[in-house]
């Protein structure tokens, strides 16, 4: 194993900071843009915009859209079922959360 | 090195069907996927899973695998006999494809045991330096990684070297693991699971292409006292049962270093939480800390504190189970 430079870095909370195109996203999520499409059209991910190039997805989309991927390869679920799971995935959050504050 | 029985791991006979095996395989890769599953072990128990039926799932792999017999056990040490596998043709060097999923394309993820029988796969190179054509420029990969800072990080921001293993491909084709260090701000009032992006940090690009970006997912150490739920904070304060009678002052210690006064206001019950607003991990909206009392019983050892239990039974007219009419 061998080392290589040290940098320091700045680094921005993509959630709070960073607005992505349908292009930065389909790069940071390693999907293809046709799947992105389908997944909005689904309703998974919710651009602002009317049309695929004017999309600008919150930061909170890379984080799904990573999830909608990893369960696409995965599990081979498709559009349906990705959008099925990410529903029941956000009930279950919710369900710990609240379990954790009527603890 | 240890063997690894495939079959016991999938919970299928050696004689399985490959629909057998296929099944049992996504049986268990929906119970145990990390992003379903967010009990601890279970992404190390999903890669097992995957490397399991990335060996039974191909013909070629499985039969020579099966030469090894069912006498092997799971965790027995285990060489592989030189030239075990002679005869045997690969459709392809490990695991295949370099999509983005969990299992089955990150390099290292396979075990030595994997690896001294199929050899490592040779995807997610770490960029695409290699390929590049003449005229041809494009943004290099965007890399993702995890990273775990502690609490008081987010209530105070920080500074962390953190180390992060890179699999590179040599000009020879040979891959070796490099060891890459970057010292990062982490900001202040960062939450669990937030992304931090690193620009210019990822994949080299191709011909005059940018570089790609790192982005770094962001969970917490586990904590002994605190939970956390986005940005509030919870932390159990125990209280004797007469100071949560009698009210009382205690010292709540927060995540950012400091301690708070509290005051416990008599009659406190157990559970009954008290919020210490604005002093959750801080934002534009910072979260809350909230305080939640518990009861703690002294035990009885002694004769004079089980004598001091009597008198203090005796002083009620006190029946727990009054509702219960027993």
């Amino acid at each position: 194993m061998t080392q290589i430079n040290t940098t320091w870095i700045e680094a921005s909370v993509v959630e709070n900071e960073v607005h992505m195109s349908i292009v930065e996203l389909s790069h940071a999520a390693r999907t293809p843009q046709e799947l992105i499409m389908s997944w909005v059209s689904e309703g998974v991910l919710s651009p602002v915009g009317s049309s695929p190039e004017d999309w600008r997805f919150s930061g909170d989309s890379l984080r799904r859209a990573k999830t909608a991927a990893h369960l696409t390869h995965d599990l081979e679920l498709n559009v349906p079922g990705v959008a099925l799971a990410l529903d029941l995935l956000d009930e279950i959050a919710q369900l710990r959360s609240r379990l954790l504050r009527e603890s | 090195m240890k063997f690894r029985d495939y079959y016991e791991t999938l919970g299928v006979a050696r004689g399985a069907t490959e629909a057998e095996i296929k099944a049992a395989y996504r049986k268990l890769a929906r119970k145990y996927h990390p992003d379903v599953n967010k009990e601890a072990g279970a992404e190390e128990k999903f890669k097992e899973i995957g490397e399991a039926y990335a060996v039974l799932k191909d013909t070629e792999k499985r039969a020579a695998y099966d030469r090894f017999g069912e006498n092997w056990k799971n965790g027995q040490d285990f060489t592989p006999p030189p030239n075990w596998n002679e005869g045997f043709e690969y459709a392809d060097n490990g695991f295949g494809g370099g999509h983005p999923g969990y299992g089955g394309g990150f390099e290292g993820d396979q075990s030595e045991f994997f690896e001294s029988l199929f050899g490592r796969g040779n995807h997610r190179q770490g960029g695409r330096g290699g390929q590049s054509r003449q005229g041809m420029n494009f943004k290099g990969q965007d890399h993702h990684a995890k990273i775990l800072v502690d609490l008081a990080d987010a209530y105070n921001g920080a500074k962390r070297t953190i180390a992060l293993h890179m699999p590179t491909l040599d000009a020879n084709g040979h891959v070796s693991t490099q060891e890459r260090k970057l010292d990062v701000s982490i900001p202040k009032g960062i939450k669990a699971g937030q992304n931090l992006r690193l620009a210019g940090q990822g994949g080299p690009g191709v011909g005059q292409g940018p570089a790609g970006d790192l982005y770094l997912e962001i969970d917490f150490h586990p904590n002994a006292l605190y939970r956390i739920d986005g940005k509030d904070v919870f932390i159990d304060i125990p209280l004797a049962p007469w100071e949560a009678a009698l009210g009382t002052t205690v010292n709540v210690p927060t995540p950012a270093g400091s301690t708070l006064e509290l005051k416990i206001p008599a009659g406190t019950v157990a559970g009954r939480k008290m919020r210490l607003k604005g002093k959750g991990i801080p934002s534009a909206e910072p979260g809350d800390l909230y305080v939640v009392p518990t009861i703690a019983l002294p035990p009885a050892n002694t004769d004079s504190q089980k004598e001091a239990y009597e008198n203090f039974g005796k002083a009620f007219d006190f029946n727990p189970r009054s509702h219960l009419k027993g």
